[in-house]
C-alpha cells in the first residue's frame, strides 16, 4: 500500500492549480469553428478549446450574432454574457463565407484543419461549395461536425428551423416529463417546464465532441475523416430512460409527477426552516437511517413504507414527504446536514440545501475544487467563470484566456497559417472578405 | 463535383440500413465498467455505442440495484425497464471484489483493458480491495481510469454522498429553473447522472486521444454536482458582475425573446423568435404585423424586457390557443421561426424522421425480444454508433468473458462459482431471465 493516502495523492495529482505544468491532449489538433448562433457549436469548442485543441473560431465581418446573447438586463463591454461565458482559448478571426473570395480562403483553412465544426441550415455550406463532400474530397482526414435543429437527413431535414435551446428541450421529449402537474394550486406552473440554463446546447455540444474526439480514433487507425451529424434535440433524447421503452411495452406515456419520483422514494425536494432542500433515502438501509436520523424508527415499519415498492405509490410518496416535513421543517439545514453525517449508518442519507448561485459561489468546496475562478482578462476585466469540468493527472483541461472580440486574432491566424501579412489583410477587410 | 442534391447525398451517407455495413470508431478499445446505477455504466455505455467492448462487473448474485428500480414498481420480463437505458451492448459478468480471488480476476481483466470506470466513494477501490489506479497502473501504464462521483475525489465534500438531484439543487440549478414561487423544479430525468456520464465519456475519448499520440495512460476524475455547474451558461458571470441571482423564469428563455411554451387545442407547443428577422416572421404568422411596428418590441433587448416579454407571451398564447401543434409547428417552418411541439413518447414512437435517424431504434434483442428505445444521439457517416443488444442477467457472459478473455478453464470457473467468487443471478425479479428463456442469447 503507498505511503501517502489516496486522497492526498490525487489532490496533488489533479489538481486544476497544476495544470499549466502539464502537457494538453488535444493540442495537435487544428479546429475550425464556423458556427453561428449555437449553444451547441460554442459549447462543442469550448471543451475542445479547454483540453487544449487550436480553436480558430470563424466569424462573419460583423461578428457572430450569438455575441447579443444574454440576459437582456445586462451585457459586458458590450458582449452577451451567455457568449462570454463560452467564448474561452478560441482564436478570433472574420471572414465572409458569403464572398467568394471568403470560401476560397476557407478552403485554404479547411485543408490543413483537423475538424470543422458548423451550425448553418442544413445544406448551405454545401451550397458555397465548402461542405463536408467538397471538404473532404481536399483533405479525406477531415473531421466535419454539423449541428441544426432537425437533423441533415430524414424527412425533416430539409425543412430547416432556426435552432434554440428551449424548443430543442421541447422536441427531445424532456419537458414534457419535468414540471408540476396541472392544478389549481400550480397555476400557471402547473404545466411542462423547460430547464433554465439551456441544457439541450450542452448536451449537444457534449455529443458533438464526443463523436469528433470518437471519429478521431478511428481516424488514428485508419487515416479517414468522417461526417458528424448532431441536434441538441436528440442530445437530450439520449438521456431520456425507460421513456420510450414503457410506451413500446405497455402503451404507457410517461407524465410529469412533480417533485415525487416513479421509481424512487424518498427522491424529493422538503421544505426546511431556511429554504428548501433536497433529500433521498431510496433503499431499505437507507430508508431506515433516514427514519433514525428523524428519530422515527416505527416508520420502517408502516405499511405505506416498509419497502422499496410500497414507497413509490403515489398516495404513500405524498405521505412521505408530509411526515418528512413534520421533522425538517423545524430544523434548518445545515443542522439536518449534521445529523445525517453524524449517523453511523448502516445506510447512508443524502441531503442537501437548494442553493442559489451566490450561495453556490459562497461555499469553499467548488473553490477549493477549482471549479470556479475569478479569471483576470486582459480584455474584459475580472470574470467569475466555470472552469473546465475534467480533473486528469497527465493532460488537465485549462483555461487560458475568456474571450476576445471579434477579429482580435486575424493578423496573428492569417500570417501563421496564410502567410498574408497586414497590407493584404487591409485589402481584404476593404473587399469585405474578412 | 457530384450533381446528387445535398439531401439525396445525407441520406445515402447516414443511411440508417447501412448502419452495420460500416466499421466501429471504437473496436479494439475494452472497458471495465466497475459501475454501478447510472452514473458510470452510462459513460461506458456512451462508449460501446461506438464500438468498445465493455465488460460489466456486478456482485453476484443481486447485481446493481438498478435492475429492481422500478418506475411505479413496474417490472418487464423480470427486470426493471430502467435498467436498459445505460447497458447497451455489454458483456455481463459477476465476480465478488470483496473475495482476494474476486480482486484478482479484476487485475487480470485490467491487464487487459483500455478504459475502466468506477463510481464508488473516492478511495474505496484502493483501499478496501486493492484495485485503485495506483495499483492497476503498475500492471497496465496505458490504463485510463474513470471516477465518477458527487464531488469527485478530494475537497471539503468528498464524504458527502450525492445523487443526481442533490447535485441539482447544491449546484444551483435547481434555483434558476421553473417557475418563481413555487417548489423546487426536478428535473424529469436523472440528469446529473446522463449528462455527468455524457461528460465523463468526453473525457475518456480526449485520454484516448492523448495515448494514440504518446502511449501513455492516465487518471481522470468527474463530479456530477460539477458537470451541472459547468453547464450552467451565464450564470456565474451574471452573479460576479452584479451581485444577483439570475431569476427564476419558468418557460421564457430571458436571453431569446419571445420565447415560451403554450397550450394548443391537443398539447403544447414551445416557440422562439429571438431575432428581429424571427419575430417579424411570427407576427406575420399570427396575422399581426401591428406588433412588428410596436415600439416596445422593436429590438431584441426591447423584446426581452420583462413586462414587454409578457405582454407578446400573452399574445402569442391567444394565438397558439386555437391552434393544433401540428399548425403551430407549420407556420414555423412558413414564417421562419422556431417552433417545436413538447413530445411525448407516444409523438417519438410515431414519428418517421426519428425513426430514419435511428433516434427512436428498434432492435430484436435475444432474450428480450422486439425493443424500441432512444437510439445513439450523434450519427457518424463512417463509423456509425449503434446498440448491438440489450442488458443481461447477472453473470451472463461470465464463461465467455472469463474463459475466452482470461483462458480460465471450466473447471476454474466452476470451483470460483461454488466458492461464491463468481455467480448468475438470484432467483428473484431483477437479476434473473424472463420466465421463458430457454438459453437465447448465451454465448460460448
Amino acid at each position: 500500500m503507498p505511503d501517502l493516502p489516496w486522497e492526498d495523492w490525487i489532490r496533488q495529482a489533479d489538481d486544476p492549480r497544476g495544470a499549466f505544468a502539464k502537457p494538453e491532449a488535444l493540442d495537435d489538433l487544428l479546429v475550425l469553428d464556423v458556427s453561428q448562433q449555437s449553444v451547441a457549436g460554442m459549447v462543442c469548442t469550448a471543451f475542445l478549446a479547454e483540453l487544449g485543441a487550436e480553436v480558430l473560431k470563424v466569424e462573419p465581418p460583423g461578428g457572430d450574432p450569438a455575441r447579443a446573447w444574454g440576459p437582456p438586463d445586462f451585457t459586458h463591454k458590450g458582449e452577451g454574457l451567455a457568449y462570454l461565458s463560452e467564448g474561452r482559448n478560441k482564436y478570433y478571426i472574420t471572414l465572409n463565407l458569403e464572398a467568394p473570395e471568403g470560401r476560397d480562403l476557407f478552403h485554404q483553412f479547411a485543408r490543413r484543419a483537423d475538424v470543422v465544426i458548423e451550425a448553418h441550415p442544413p445544406g448551405r455550406m454545401d451550397a458555397w461549395g465548402i461542405g463536408y463532400r467538397q471538404l473532404s474530397s481536399e483533405n479525406p482526414r477531415l473531421i466535419y461536425a454539423a449541428i441544426s435543429a432537425n437533423g441533415q437527413f430524414g424527412p425533416r431535414a430539409a425543412e430547416p428551423m432556426p435552432e434554440y435551446d428551449l424548443t430543442s428541450q421541447a422536441a427531445s421529449g424532456l419537458t414534457f416529463i419535468t414540471g408540476e402537474p396541472e392544478s389549481d394550486d400550480a397555476g400557471e406552473a402547473g404545466v411542462p417546464t423547460k430547464a433554465g440554463p439551456w441544457l439541450a446546447g450542452y448536451a449537444g455540444g457534449a455529443w458533438t465532441a464526443f463523436a469528433v474526439l470518437g471519429a478521431l480514433h478511428y481516424r488514428h487507425e485508419t487515416g479517414r475523416g468522417q461526417m458528424v451529424d448532431v441536434t441538441p434535440a436528440e442530445s437530450l433524447m439520449r438521456y431520456l430512460e425507460y421513456t420510450l421503452l414503457w410506451y413500446h411495452i405497455d402503451g404507457r406515456i410517461r407524465e410529469r409527477v412533480g417533485f415525487y419520483d416513479l421509481a424512487v422514494f424518498p427522491y424529493t425536494f422538503i421544505r426546511v426552516e431556511d429554504g428548501w432542500a433536497f433529500i433521498a433515502a431510496y433503499t431499505d438501509p437507507n430508508f431506515q437511517a433516514l427514519c433514525r436520523v428523524m428519530g422515527r424508527p416505527e416508520l420502517t415499519q408502516d405499511p405505506r413504507f416498509a419497502t422499496v415498492w410500497a414507497r413509490v405509490q403515489p398516495d404513500n410518496e405524498r405521505a412521505m414527504r408530509e411526515e418528512i416535513e413534520t421533522w425538517s421543517l423545524r430544523k434548518t439545514s445545515d443542522e439536518i446536514l449534521e445529523k445525517v453525517m453524524a449517523d453511523p449508518g448502516p445506510g447512508v442519507v443524502v441531503f442537501g440545501r437548494v442553493e442559489t448561485p451566490i450561495e453556490v459561489l459562497s461555499r469553499e468546496n467548488w473553490w477549493e475544487r477549482g471549479c470556479f475562478h475569478k479569471l483576470s482578462d486582459p480584455v474584459y476585466g475580472e470574470l467569475t467563470l466555470q472552469m473546465p469540468v475534467w480533473r486528469m493527472t497527465e493532460t488537465p483541461p485549462r483555461i487560458r484566456w475568456a474571450c476576445r472580440p471579434t477579429g482580435y486574432h486575424n493578423g496573428y491566424v492569417y500570417q501563421k497559417y496564410l502567410g498574408l501579412g497586414p497590407r493584404r489583410l487591409a485589402e481584404l477587410k476593404d473587399g469585405g472578405v474578412l | 463535383m457530384s450533381s446528387e442534391s445535398y439531401f439525396d447525398w445525407t441520406a445515402r451517407l447516414f443511411d440508417r440500413g447501412r448502419i452495420f455495413h460500416k466499421p466501429e470508431a471504437l473496436r479494439g478499445i475494452r472497458v471495465l465498467d466497475m459501475s454501478m446505477i447510472i452514473f458510470g455504466p452510462a459513460t461506458a455505455d456512451y462508449l460501446g455505442e461506438l464500438g468498445a467492448e465493455v465488460i460489466r462487473v456486478e456482485m453476484p448474485r443481486s447485481g446493481d440495484v438498478m435492475r429492481i428500480v422500478a418506475p411505479q414498481g413496474f417490472y418487464w420480463k423480470n427486470v426493471s425497464p430502467a435498467f436498459f437505458a445505460q447497458n447497451h451492448s455489454k458483456y455481463h459478468v459477476a465476480i465478488d471484489v470483496h473475495r482476494p480471488e474476486g480482486q484478482d480476476l479484476i487485475r487480470q481483466l485490467a491487464a487487459k483493458s483500455d478504459v475502466l470506470i468506477e463510481n464508488f466513494r473516492a478511495g474505496t477501490l484502493e483501499r478496501k480491495w486493492g484495485i485503485g489506479y495506483r495499483q492497476l497502473r503498475e500492471i497496465n501504464p496505458r490504463l485510463i481510469y474513470v471516477a465518477n462521483t458527487g464531488f469527485g475525489q478530494w475537497g471539503p465534500f468528498i464524504k458527502r454522498a450525492s445523487y443526481d438531484a442533490l447535485a441539482q439543487a447544491v449546484s444551483g440549478f435547481t434555483a434558476v429553473s421553473g417557475f418563481a414561487n413555487r417548489p423546487p423544479l426536478k428535473i424529469g430525468i436523472y440528469i446529473g447522472d446522463y449528462f455527468g456520464a455524457c461528460l465523463s465519456a468526453l473525457g475518456v475519448l480526449a485520454a484516448l486521444h492523448y495515448r494514440d499520440r504518446t502511449g501513455r495512460g492516465q487518471f481522470l476524475e468527474v463530479g456530477q454536482c460539477e458537470a451541472l455547474l459547468r453547464a450552467m451558461d451565464w450564470t456565474w458571470l451574471y452573479a460576479g458582475l452584479t451581485g444577483k441571482n439570475r431569476p427564476q423564469t419558468g418557460n421564457r428563455d430571458p436571453a431569446a425573446c419571445p420565447s415560451g411554451i403554450y397550450r394548443c387545442t391537443d398539447g403544447f407547443v414551445a416557440v422562439v423568435a429571438a431575432s428581429d428577422k424571427e419575430f417579424r416572421g411570427l407576427c406575420r404568422a399570427m396575422g399581426r404585423e401591428d406588433l412588428s411596428l410596436d415600439p416596445r418590441f422593436a429590438t431584441r433587448a426591447d423584446r426581452g424586457t420583462e413586462a414587454h416579454a409578457e405582454a407578446l407571451d400573452t399574445d402569442i398564447g391567444a394565438w397558439a390557443r386555437e391552434k393544433t401543434r401540428a399548425e403551430v409547428e407549420a407556420a414555423a417552418r412558413q414564417h421562419g421561426f422556431a417552433a417545436a411541439r413538447v413530445a411525448t413518447a407516444k409523438d417519438h414512437y410515431e414519428d418517421a424522421h426519428l425513426g430514419a435517424r435511428g433516434s427512436v431504434w428498434e432492435m430484436e434483442d435475444p432474450v428480450y425480444g422486439p425493443m424500441v428505445e432512444h437510439g445513439p444521439a450523434p450519427k457518424l457517416s463512417e463509423t456509425p454508433a449503434r446498440y448491438k443488444w440489450a442488458a443481461k442477467p447477472v453473470g451472463f457472459h461470465n464463461e465467455y468473458v472469463l474463459g475466452r478473455l482470461l483462458g480460465l478453464r471450466p473447471e476454474h470457473l466452476q470451483e470460483l462459482e461454488q466458492k461464491g467468487v463468481i455467480g448468475k443471478w438470484a432467483d428473484r425479479r431483477g437479476p434473473k431471465p424472463p420466465d421463458n428463456w430457454e438459453g437465447e442469447g448465451l454465448v460460448g
